[in-house]
């Protein structure tokens, strides 16, 4: 098979307009939810497809709306776990999301941003395949069975490693905390 | 903990529930579709795709060779060092002396202990076998004798039967023929009762006739002919 009909092949087996129409939006509620602004999740959103491009010339894929999470998911926490580093400030506050319009009730809602940005800040210090687990589990609601299908893993390893990542996060919010109220005692 | 553990799911559930705008805008989609078809376009992409596929092939080639030759090494390591450390070969016969009368004692040993406890098995099973032939037996005689006598007894009930049968015929026989003949008795008598009354009957009227002949006779001798009643006279006219 020549390069230009291989090329052919790839390009009449995989409709990509179609699967951006179908399963865009999935990947932009994924990457928008981590990063909180248009131009970062824009950037994965597309990295997200390139990716999958990649991918479906390696070998066949045959659950395009479960690979687009996991990839938007990985692309999504890469990019925060570069911002971290880049900024080095602890925090994500720039990753906060605009509020929305005529916000009934903003005390609460500055306070779930805040339970947010912990959270990202946290899965940045995670492992990535423990953060991408767990995205995948409690943000996407994947069962066990399809994230062990996507990562190549067991059903039992996908439990263990839940389990490692919400020990971790406890343990970060406990110290997180911690030192908050050490903060206001002071 | 348990506090940490409910922060984790409200912050999850923050992140969850955090409001998305409506996305990806259309310039966004048409600009990934043209990224893609870029990619796509690019001759170089799927060559150099193959390239990495074939040194991927190359180092697991190389990988491969690496372990095989490893592994003869370690076989034709492992051949020397056995035939390295082999001992000389034993003395068969010496062996076979030594071991031959305690192999033999032993083995008569099991044998005998097998043989004993073959037997036993064999003693209890056939002991066994007997009993239920045995009872067996007893059960069997005993249902033809219970059917025999029950054989027997029907038999002789049915002889009684006909018996009381044929004498209760013949009773009733007799019982007829005497009522029978107490009945032709009966009207025999009857017959000759009848007969003795009709001849005491007429014997009696003759007599009275007779008498009455003779009272009149008398009569007529011995008084005159008014003394005689009119009734005599009727009579001896008649006469």
């Amino acid at each position: 098979m020549t390069v230009v009909a291989q090329k052919e092949f790839y390009l009449q087996v995989v409709d990509w307009k179609t699967i951006i129409k179908e399963h865009g939006p999935a990947v932009w509620q994924t990457a928008y939810r981590l990063l909180g602004n248009d131009a970062d999740a824009a950037d994965c959103f597309q990295d997200t497809f390139v990716g999958a491009l990649e991918l479906s010339r390696r070998q066949r894929v045959r659950n395009f709306p479960a690979l687009l999470v996991r990839l938007a998911t990985t692309r999504a926490i890469d990019q925060l776990r570069r911002r971290f580093r880049r900024e080095r400030i602890g925090s994500l506050e720039n990753s906060r999301p605009e509020e929305p319009e005529n916000n009934p009730n903003p005390a609460q809602y500055a306070q779930q941003q805040e339970l947010a940005t912990m959270l990202k800040t946290a899965l940045v210090h995670l492992q990535p395949q423990e953060a991408q687990v767990f995205c995948l589990r409690y943000l996407n609601d994947m069962s066990y069975r399809q994230i062990a299908n996507e990562l190549g893993i067991k059903k039992s390893a996908t439990g263990v490693i839940l389990h490692r990542a919400r020990l971790k996060l406890r343990q970060f919010f406990e110290v997180s905390s911690k030192e908050h109220k050490s903060e206001v005692t002071l | 903990m348990k506090e940490d553990e409910n922060i984790l799911e409200k912050a999850v559930k923050s992140l969850k529930n955090q409001h998305v705008p409506p996305g990806p805008s259309d310039e966004l989609a048409e600009a990934t579709v043209k990224k893609l078809k870029n990619i796509s376009e690019q001759p170089d992409t799927i060559e150099f795709n193959r390239q990495i596929q074939l040194a991927n092939r190359i180092t697991l080639l190389n990988s491969f060779i690496k372990f095989a030759a490893a592994a003869v090494f370690l076989i034709i390591a492992g051949f020397a060092a056995g035939r390295l450390t082999t001992t000389k070969p034993p003395d068969i016969e010496q062996i076979q002396a030594v071991l031959e009368p305690a192999i033999r004692n032993r083995l008569f040993g099991e044998m005998k202990q097998y043989m004993q406890l073959g037997l036993a098995n064999s003693y209890v099973r056939l002991k066994d076998d007997l009993s239920e032939q045995y009872r067996q037996d007893l059960n069997h005689l005993a249902a033809n004798i219970v059917a025999a006598n029950g054989n027997l007894t029907n038999q002789l009930l049915e002889n009684l039967i006909e018996s009381v049968n044929a004498a209760q015929m013949q009773q009733q026989q007799l019982f007829t023929t005497a009522l029978e003949q107490i009945e032709l008795n009966r009207r025999r008598d009857n017959a000759q009762l009848s007969n003795a009354f009709v001849t005491f009957a007429t014997q009696t009227e003759n007599e009275l006739n007779q008498t009455k002949q003779d009272m009149v006779e008398l009569f007529t001798y011995t008084q005159s002919d008014g003394f005689v009643p009119k009734e005599l006279n009727n009579q001896k006219k008649i006469n």
